[in-house]
């Protein structure tokens, strides 16, 4: 029984961590942010594409690395509020790996080397993402609907757009998607609505489109927390230096028992976050029966525990936490944004209960 | 990562389940439900208990083999609390003698006190209780003032040690006392002695609950044995702090495993009385099983660690808080939708008895301050995990 990561993920998790420091600490992080009206840088983008990590959760055959690995690299992502729309690509090229035919194969080889953007498109229901009625239809070879809340929708080169006849593919039109853009709590994460009318290609129907769509699910859950636990351990690590270094009443604040109770309680939930993450990741992994179910832990876990984290992390910091130019917020609002989506709080703990073996 | 068992460890799981369900006749719940029991009749069921899972070999299974060890992995030991507890096992009335009192012997004793002490401690012949905390001395526990006096080959032992669990039922206490009342830790011994001479007075200990499981024992000028000093003079708190972290291995999936049993009764009388189809109530209890699985999730990762032979880390005081704190959550929680039924005791006409709810609700209260309370735990975080910095 072992809880570490094998020589081959951790060495990923380190070469991931130096990779990203050097291409995109969280300063990148905030340039993109601030300044990149796309929410991604393209080059690192490609690059990401070019070492394989887009396609980690393909099949071994085509270069993926496995539920594990996956999530070490996105709790590594997580550290420097990675912008971009790496985690919904990843599952989209799983989602194509799924499906038959040319179409499917040839958007798989452009997303999972970096050259193309490819992203689900499900959600129709603004105030809902748990909603799971579609009225989108696939006919004629088109598609009709209304999709919302598009994960790096404006930029994305296709759709993998959930109908009600099955999961089909829209390329993006000549003329760009008829898309409204949104302006979200997070800065970094790119969202829009887009009204779809446009020809596609009916890639999966039925039980086989339910089953993709599901693993998509799952898969975006786990990769969601992952995320999480990244912020949350930045969120800690920053406060640690902050009030080591912060002095009030001639000794560090850090000193105070107060703080260091606040302190105590943020390891004590990015901890359990970890071992509940990978837990869930080690079970998706090895296809165990209650992989779902552990996911659905995890998540419903990680938005409450994430949300404290960094909100202890804003008040550890005091006034300078509250300001733009401190990085907490940009962990505290990520961890925001993506308790809301891959199955809200809610949610996963409805299906938690649902699937425990206590009920 | 590899979080299965192996074939050997699932083996020793179903041997166990299967010997439970021959050797339980039912769930100890049921025995404190049993109006012709007391307090005194309880310990006896579980005394009973402990001979048996002893007779069969599942008592210090990790212990050197001519001490009844069968070479066991941490991970059995925890397999074996953990099926206990899901089962509503009578606990040992010597889990404190096995827990601390055993391993100090067999890592810091003689051999005589081995071949004397060990036996009757597993056959549950002889009831151990333990004597660190003193009412001036609990998580400061180097304060103890509790003092032995040199008397020939032998010791007189004078103060007053309290928390004593099944102190009333016990025959033999072992304890931290000073045979140097200054210097701070090098000035502590550990003494075992026999509770049954003049100069020991125990008193039972009324707890919020009703029950006088705590003892509180007051010594003067009562005898230890020159032989029955554990380790040298000086050497009791070196010894106290390493036992205090052995066998942590054995208890990391215990809580989850018992609070999963809590789990299924709740839920069962929700669904009883139709509370359960409340969407308010599914996302409470919702929460609640989150909350517990995590915690099985900390203790997987806990164990492991123990099983690779890791130094302890963080683990133990993280989870000592997650346990302790959740089962307030889950007790609180528990009373609240049951219920003016909630608040029934066991006993009464009318009350759910799967769960002893009202002992669980109160139980929950001492968990946050006994074995560190989540106070110390959480400076411990801080300081040696966290290295934030002191004044």
């Amino acid at each position: 029984m072992q809880f570490e990561l094998n020589e081959d993920q951790a060495l990923l998790k380190a070469s991931t961590r130096e990779m990203l420091a050097a291409e995109s600490p969280i300063t990148e992080s905030r340039a993109v942010m601030e300044d990149n009206p796309d929410g991604y840088a393209k080059k690192l983008y490609g690059e990401l594409g070019e070492l394989g990590y887009t396609g980690i959760l393909q099949s071994d055959d085509n270069g993926g690395m496995g539920a594990i690995a996956f999530t070490a690299v996105l709790a590594e992502m997580g550290r420097v509020a990675f912008p971009g729309p790496f985690l919904d690509v990843a599952i989209a090229v799983h989602a194509l790996e799924a499906c038959n035919g040319d179409t499917a194969a040839r958007w798989r080889d452009g997303a999972s080397s970096g050259n193309k953007i490819v992203v689900l498109a499900r959600g129709e229901n603004m105030a809902s993402s748990d909603d799971a009625s579609v009225a989108s239809q696939f006919a004629n070879g088109s598609v009709t609907g209304s999709k919302v809340f598009v994960p790096f929708g404006a930029q994305a080169d296709a759709l993998l757009v959930e109908t009600e006849q099955g999961l089909a593919l829209v390329t993006r039109p000549d003329a760009g998607w008829n898309a409204t853009p949104l302006t979200t709590l997070d800065h970094a994460q790119r969202f829009c609505n887009i009204e779809l009318d446009d020809p596609a290609s009916l890639l999966a129907e039925g039980s086989e489109a339910g089953k993709i769509l599901d693993d998509a699910a799952r898969l975006g859950a786990l990769g969601a927390t992952a995320l999480m636990l990244g912020c949350m351990e930045s969120a800690l690590e920053a406060s640690l230096k902050y009030t080591s270094e912060r002095k009030a009443f001639g000794v560090p604040i850090g000193s105070f028992q107060g703080l260091q109770h606040r302190a105590a309680d943020m390891l004590i939930k990015t901890e359990s976050t970890r071992a509940a993450v990978y837990r869930a990741a080690w079970a998706e992994e090895n296809s165990e029966p209650d992989a779902g179910y552990l996911v659905s832990v995890a998540k419903a876990w990680a938005g409450p525990a994430g949300r404290f984290v960094c909100g202890q992390a804003i008040q550890l910091h005091g006034g300078v936490g509250y300001t733009w130019e401190y990085d907490i917020h940009m962990w505290f609002k990520r961890i925001k944004t993506l308790e809301q989506f891959y199955g809200s709080t809610r949610a996963h703990v409805e299906a938690a209960l649902l699937n425990s073996p206590h009920v | 990562m590899d979080l299965h068992l192996t074939p050997e460890a699932e083996k020793f799981r179903d041997d166990l389940r299967a010997w439970l369900t021959a050797n339980l006749d039912h769930p100890y719940t049921q025995d404190v439900l049993d109006a012709k029991n007391d307090e005194d009749s309880l310990v006896e069921v579980r005394r009973a208990f402990q001979k048996k899972l002893n007779d069969a070999g599942y008592l210090g299974m990790a212990w050197p083999a001519e001490w009844g060890g069968r070479g066991a992995t941490q991970i059995e030991e925890a397999i074996l609390k953990a099926e206990l507890a899901a089962a509503d096992a009578p606990q040992s009335p010597n889990a404190l003698g096995l827990g601390l009192c055993a391993p100090a012997l067999i890592h810091h004793g003689t051999e005589a006190q081995r071949k004397r002490f060990l036996p009757p401690m597993l056959s549950c012949d002889e009831i151990w209780c333990q004597g660190f905390s003193e009412p001036g001395a609990g998580s400061d526990l180097a304060g103890i003032r509790c003092k032995a006096e040199p008397d020939g080959d032998d010791f007189r032992i004078t103060g007053q040690k309290v928390w004593t669990t099944l102190g009333p039922w016990s025959d033999w206490i072992f304890l931290l006392a000073r045979t140097d009342m200054e210097d701070r830790h090098g000035g502590i011994t550990f003494f075992l002695m026999p509770i049954d001479q003049p100069g020991v007075e125990m008193r039972a200990l009324k707890q919020i609950s009703g029950e006088s499981e705590f003892g509180e024992v007051f010594f003067d000028n009562a005898l230890a044995k020159g032989e029955h000093v554990v380790g040298k003079l000086g050497e009791g708190w070196r010894i106290a702090m390493t036992v205090l972290g052995f066998e942590r291995g054995g208890s990391t999936l215990l809580p989850a495993a018992e609070y999963s049993r809590q789990l299924d009764g709740l839920i069962r009388a929700l669904k009883e009385n139709g509370q359960f189809e409340r969407d308010d109530v599914r996302e409470k209890v919702g929460n609640l099983i989150v909350e517990n699985e995590v915690l099985r999730a900390n203790g997987l990762r806990s164990l492991a660690a123990v099983a690779q032979g890791l130094p302890p880390g963080a683990e133990s005081s993280i989870d000592k808080i997650f346990w302790s704190e959740y089962h307030q959550r889950l007790t609180d929680a528990a009373v609240e939708l049951l219920g003016p039924q909630g608040q029934l005791e066991l006993r009464s006409p009318g009350a759910h008895t799967d769960v002893h709810w009202m002992h669980q609700f109160l139980w929950s209260r001492a968990g946050t301050i006994y074995s560190g309370s989540s106070e110390i735990q959480r400076n411990i975080i801080a300081k040696r995990v966290l290295q934030m910095p002191t004044k």
